[in-house]
């Protein structure tokens, strides 16, 4: 199975028998060959830990970290888009894992792990105050495995290193896509009285990535 | 992550801060893809677009620049009076600084000693050795519902436009060549133009039967005049 950029909004796959695909339902754009498309299964995929298949898709729902995946499997070449957004495809190797929101998923390689984490796992309560305050919600993606990720942006990314000569990162919540390897997030707070009375600098909260790894960052403010 | 030719990103960009201090060091504004500003501050102060910055490394402070977009206060005056406000932020500090507005192509345009006439809501960044002005354009705005007033940037420096819907257009003004330009798509002018106000009002636009293209700005002089490709 190979991912490539078809151009920067098209997705070309190649499907081989044994090598699935998950794929964001309702994403393909068209296909070549012998290919066929199946609704997720239940809780597929991972699912929350410790729960059962279909508790872990009934909490996917509630907590809005779900989107409706299809398996992609056969052979021929599959192409994906959404919405006409930009996609960037990250490389796991194993090693770490890859945090993103589940809206930001068009596919990923069918051997992937995905689970559904809390916030309250990245920095306990401080995390789940992050993600009210970012309007992320209480719940993220996290991918390990090893393979390949297309993951949607507006206007494209661009990834800052995080790491030794870069101890800290801080990303506009808005614009933050997603980040790989063992990086802490801290939601940091410069909210002053120029803020409370509207003449802020409108960078009240900001996202703060100390730790290794790589962060990517959208041109854009937009969340989808 | 792969990315290619003509993506918001190239490779991952880093703070210079290494480089040999050249004592009259001017922040540096440079591209990093097409539609993502990285500004290198080595304790120098540049305006941006208030909320524009996506991501920053290093020790950075962004304060309100206040009503004058950092003019003082006659400017401010003039931005209240003339509803041509924006509100920029400084930014100021050590370290890497990444601006980008809604995907919009950026366009960096260098000044010397130079005047710009820009429509406000395109302006993304300046560097400090510009200033802002807002002067009165003429009549045209009162009907392309963009205000009286236009904003001049003046100076020596680089500024960052920004465009909607794809690269910057720049268009050559000669006296022989006049040019007439949807307000809607109108970016920026430099030069000695003479900006003059079209109207193609006649009894089928009044009942709904026009064109949609019945006010036009239109140019004469010498000079450039920024176009975006896509209307407002």
């Amino acid at each position: 199975m190979v991912m490539e950029i078809e151009n920067g909004k098209v997705l070309k796959t190649t499907i081989t028998p044994g090598a699935q695909l998950t794929a964001r339902k309702g994403s393909m754009l068209y296909y070549r060959g012998d290919v066929r498309f199946v609704p997720h299964s239940m809780g597929g995929g991972g699912g929350m830990p410790g729960f059962g298949a279909m508790a872990g898709a009934a909490g996917r729902m509630m907590q809005g970290e779900h989107v409706a995946m299809m398996t992609v499997e056969g052979q021929g070449e599959s192409y994906f888009g959404h919405d006409g957004l930009y996609i960037d495809i990250v490389q796991l190797d194993g090693a770490n894992q890859l945090t993103v929101e589940a809206s930001r998923l068009l596919a990923y390689e069918g051997y992937l792990q995905t689970a559904i984490v809390p916030l309250t796992q990245q920095g306990g309560m401080r995390g789940a105050v992050r993600g009210a305050v970012t309007g992320q919600g209480m719940f993220t993606t996290q991918l390990s495995g090893q393979g390949s990720v297309a993951v949607l942006s507006h206007g494209g990314t661009f990834s800052l290193e995080v790491g030794p000569g870069h101890p800290e990162v801080v990303v506009d919540p808005q614009a933050y896509v997603g980040h790989r390897g063992p990086i802490t997030v801290d939601l940091t707070a410069k909210v002053g009285f120029r803020d409370v009375v509207g003449k802020g600098s409108g960078e009240a909260t900001q996202l703060k990535f100390t730790g290794q790894g790589t962060v990517w960052v959208q041109a854009s403010e937009q969340k989808f | 992550m792969t990315n290619e030719q003509g993506r918001a990103a190239a490779t991952s960009t880093r703070a210079r801060t290494h480089e040999p201090d050249d004592g009259e060091h001017v922040a540096q504004l440079r591209m990093t893809g097409h539609r993502v500003l990285v500004a290198d501050l080595r304790g120098e102060t540049i305006r941006a677009v208030t909320g524009s910055m996506v991501a920053y490394e290093g020790d950075v402070t962004f304060k309100n620049a206040g009503m004058g977009g950092g003019d003082g206060f006659k400017a401010a005056f003039k931005r209240k009076m003339t509803g041509e406000s924006l509100s920029f932020m400084e930014v100021t500090g050590h370290g890497s600084v990444h601006f980008a507005v809604d995907a919009q192509h950026i366009t960096l345009v260098q000044l010397e000693n130079d005047t710009m006439s820009v429509e406000a809501s395109q302006l993304l960044a300046i560097d400090g050795q510009v200033r802002m002005d807002v002067k009165f354009s003429g009549l045209r705005g009162a009907t392309s519902g963009q205000g009286l007033f236009t904003t001049t940037v003046s100076g020596t420096g680089t500024i960052a436009l920004l465009s909607a819907g794809g690269p910057l257009i720049a268009l050559g003004v000669t006296p022989q060549t006049p040019l007439v330009a949807d307000p809607d798509a109108f970016v920026a002018f430099q030069g000695q133009l003479n900006q003059s106000f079209v109207t193609d009002v006649t009894w089928r636009s009044a009942v709904g039967g026009g064109s949609g293209e019945a006010f036009s700005l239109r140019f004469d002089g010498h000079g450039v005049v920024y176009i975006q490709p896509e209307e407002r």
